[in-house]
C-alpha cells in the first residue's frame, strides 16, 4: 500500500485538447486512409451519380486533415511561446549532454530492466519526449508535408501545389510519394502500441493516476508506507 | 551553306494547300492551349521562319517514340510535321548510315552552331565507360554531350529519355542515366510518355518553331500544356471512382459496365499526361477507355511502382518484396509482442522485489 502526499497539475487544458483532438483525428485519419487505399466496401445498386461512397471517404480524410493540421500548429505554438512548465519545448534538447546524459540513460535503463529503480518524472521522462518527437513530431509533419503535397495535386500551379508540390521531387514520383505516406501512417497505430502500454506500465508501477491525468490533468505521488504492507 | 527555305515555301513545294495549312495552324494552336488570336502568329512563323535542322539520335531505347510519332494521327500533321522540321539525322528513318551519316551529324553541329534542335529517344548507360550503347564506335554518352553542346534546344522525347523508363529501373545493370542528368548546362524539355502521344510530340517542337523558345515547364521540367493534370481529374470513369463502383477482375460483370479500374492497380491518380484528352491514334482511344489500368508510363520511375496491376506498390522491405500494409503490419506485431515481453519482465521484477521486502520484514 502506499500513501498519496501529493497532487500535481501537470497537463493543462490547451495539452489535453491537443492530445484528444490529434488522437481523434489520427483514428479518422487512419480508418479513411485505410479505405482510400484498398475501398473494400461493396459497391451500391443504382447510377453512380447518386452515391459518393470514395467521395465521402476522401472528404473526411481531407478535412480532419485540416484539423489535424490546425491543431498540430496550435500545439507547436503551445510548445513554443505557451506558459507551460510541461508542455514546452524547453526543456527538450536532445543535442545537450545535459538531456542525453544522466537522465535519459537512467530511464532507458529503468525500461531495459538494468537499473532497478524507477526514475519518477511529473512531466515527459527523457525517453518518452524523444519517442513523441519522433512518432508524433516528424511522423506529423512528414505526413502533413506529404498529405498537402497529394492534396495540391489536383490544381497543378494552385497555392498548396506551389507551397508544398516541392516534396514529389523527394520521392521521384507521386506514385512513390503515395506509398510512403501510407507507409509512415503505419507509424501511429505502431506509437499506439507503445504509448498505451507505457502509460499503464507506469500508473501500476508508479500509481501516479497517469491514465487519468490526461482528462484531469492531474498527477499523483504516491509514497510506499511500509507500515501498511501486510 | 545552300539559302534557308521557310515552312510555308517547303509545303507549298509538297502541294499542301493553304486551306491545309492554316488548318494545322490552328490546330497547333489549340493544342498548345492558345486562343484563336494565337493562329496569325504561328502562320506569321511558317510563313518566315527558316526551317530548322532536328538533330534524332537513339540512345538505350525501343523506338516506340519514333513509332508513335510517325503516326501523328493528324494526316496533315504528320505530313507537315515530317516535312517542316528538317530530320537531318536520325538512325531510323535515315537512308544514310555509318560514316556517312555521322557525317552528317558532324556538318550539321558546323554549320548550325547553336540553330539546331536536338531531340534525344532513349538514355545513356553510364557504366564501364558507355559501352553498352554504341554508335559507329563511339559511345552514346559522347555522343550525346558532343552534340547537345551546340544545340539550340534539348528535347527528352520519352520516359526513357525523360526519366529513365525501364533501362534503369532496379537494379539498373547499364547505369542507364536519363537526359537531364548528363546534359547540365542546358534546360532539357522532358516529354515522357511510353511512347509519348504523337500529338504532344508535334506540339512541343511547334511551339518551339513558332516561339523560338520553349513552352512553359512544370517542376519536372515537362510542358505544362500537355503535363498539367491528372488523367484521374479528366477520366471519364471517375464518377464510379467516386461512388466506390471499383472493377474487381477484368473478367467480371463490373468490367463489362467500364466501372473504375483504381482496384485494378490503375496509375491514373498519380500521373500527369493528356491521354484522356488528346487520346490515341486520332483520338481514338486510350488505356482506360479500352478497359486497362493506367500504367503510368509517363511518370517517373513507374517500373520500379508496381506490381501494375495492384493499387498498393511494392516496397522492398529487408530484401523482401513487401507493401506498405504488410510492413505496417508486421511493425504493430512486433510492437505488440516487444510490449508484451516487457510486461512479463515488469511482473517478474516487481515479484521479486516484493518477495525480497517480505524477506526483508520477515529477517528484521
Amino acid at each position: 500500500m502506499g500513501q498519496l502526499i501529493e497532487e500535481q497539475y501537470v497537463w493543462r487544458l490547451p495539452v489535453r485538447l491537443y492530445h484528444w483532438i490529434n488522437a481523434f483525428c489520427i483514428t479518422l485519419l487512419f480508418i479513411t486512409g485505410l479505405y482510400i487505399a484498398s475501398p473494400v466496401l461493396s459497391p451500391s445498386i443504382g447510377e453512380a451519380v447518386w452515391y459518393h461512397k470514395m467521395a465521402w471517404f476522401r472528404y473526411v480524410h481531407f478535412g480532419t486533415a485540416f484539423v489535424f493540421l490546425a491543431n498540430f500548429i496550435f500545439r507547436l505554438y503551445w510548445a513554443l511561446f505557451g506558459d507551460d512548465k510541461y508542455g514546452r519545448f524547453a526543456g527538450f534538447k536532445p543535442w545537450s549532454p545535459i538531456w542525453w546524459g544522466k537522465p535519459f540513460k537512467e530511464q532507458l535503463k529503468s525500461y531495459l530492466f538494468i537499473k532497478q529503480e524507477e526514475p519518477n518524472y511529473s512531466g515527459h521522462n527523457p525517453v518518452a519526449a524523444l519517442t513523441h518527437f519522433l512518432f508524433v513530431f516528424c511522423g506529423s509533419l512528414f505526413m502533413i508535408l506529404t498529405g498537402l503535397a497529394m492534396y495540391g495535386e489536383n490544381n497543378p500551379g494552385g497555392l498548396t501545389d506551389s507551397l508544398f508540390g516541392w516534396t514529389v521531387l523527394i520521392f521521384g514520383s507521386s506514385q512513390s510519394m503515395h506509398t510512403m505516406h501510407h507507409v509512415v501512417a503505419w507509424v501511429f497505430p505502431v506509437y499506439l502500441i507503445l504509448h498505451l502500454y507505457a502509460v499503464v506500465r507506469h500508473d501500476i508501477v508508479e500509481r501516479s493516476s497517469i491514465t487519468s491525468s490526461i482528462i484531469t490533468g492531474y498527477k499523483h505521488k504516491v509514497e510506499e508506507c511500509p507500515e501498511y504492507t501486510d | 551553306m545552300k539559302k534557308e527555305t521557310t515552312y510555308a515555301e517547303i509545303l507549298e513545294s509538297r502541294g499542301v494547300n493553304r486551306r491545309d495549312f492554316l488548318k494545322f495552324c490552328s490546330l497547333m494552336s489549340v493544342y498548345l492551349g492558345y486562343s484563336s488570336t494565337f493562329i496569325p502568329t504561328f502562320v506569321r512563323a511558317m510563313e518566315t521562319k527558316p526551317r530548322i535542322p532536328v538533330i534524332w539520335l537513339h540512345g538505350l531505347e525501343c523506338t516506340c517514340c519514333t513509332e508513335s510519332f510517325i503516326r501523328s494521327s493528324h494526316p496533315i500533321t504528320a505530313d507537315i510535321i515530317l516535312n517542316m522540321i528538317s530530320l537531318d539525322y536520325d538512325e531510323t528513318l535515315s537512308a544514310a548510315a555509318g560514316d556517312q551519316l555521322e557525317a552528317v551529324r558532324k556538318q550539321i553541329i558546323k554549320d548550325y552552331k547553336g540553330k539546331y534542335i536536338l531531340a534525344v529517344e532513349g538514355n545513356a548507360p553510364t557504366k564501364d565507360d558507355g559501352v553498352y550503347c554504341m554508335i559507329n564506335g563511339e559511345s552514346f554518352t559522347n555522343v550525346l554531350k558532343e552534340t547537345a553542346a551546340d544545340a539550340m534546344a534539348v528535347i527528352a522525347w520519352g520516359s526513357c529519355a525523360s526519366f529513365g523508363c525501364v533501362q534503369n529501373a532496379k537494379p539498373n545493370p547499364t547505369g542507364a542515366t536519363p537526359v537531364h542528368k548528363i546534359i547540365k548546362d542546358k534546360t532539357v524539355v522532358n516529354v515522357p510518355g511510353c511512347p509519348p502521344i504523337a500529338e504532344v510530340m508535334t506540339g512541343v517542337i511547334t511551339h518551339l518553331l513558332t516561339f523560338g523558345k520553349l513552352p512553359e515547364l512544370d517542376r519536372l521540367k515537362r510542358p505544362k500544356a500537355f503535363y498539367g493534370t491528372r488523367i484521374h481529374d479528366k477520366c471519364y470513369r471517375r464518377p464510379y471512382f467516386d461512388a466506390g463502383m471499383f472493377v474487381e477482375s477484368f473478367d467480371d460483370a463490373s468490367a463489362n459496365k467500364g466501372w473504375c479500374l483504381y482496384k485494378m492497380g490503375c496509375k491514373g491518380p498519380t500521373t500527369f499526361n493528356s491521354c484522356p484528352t488528346v487520346k490515341w491514334n486520332g483520338g481514338t482511344s486510350y488505356p482506360i477507355q479500352a478497359g486497362h489500368p493506367c500504367l503510368g508510363c509517363s511518370e517517373p520511375g513507374f517500373w520500379d511502382n508496381g506490381p501494375f496491376y495492384t493499387r498498393l506498390a511494392d516496397v522492398s522491405f529487408l530484401g523482401t518484396n513487401s507493401n506498405a500494409d504488410k510492413i505496417g503490419m508486421v511493425a504493430v506485431g512486433a510492437a505488440a509482442a516487444g510490449m508484451a515481453a516487457h510486461a512479463v519482465g515488469t511482473a517478474i521484477k516487481k515479484n521479486k522485489k516484493q518477495k525480497s521486502e517480505t524477506a526483508n520484514t520477515e529477517e528484521g
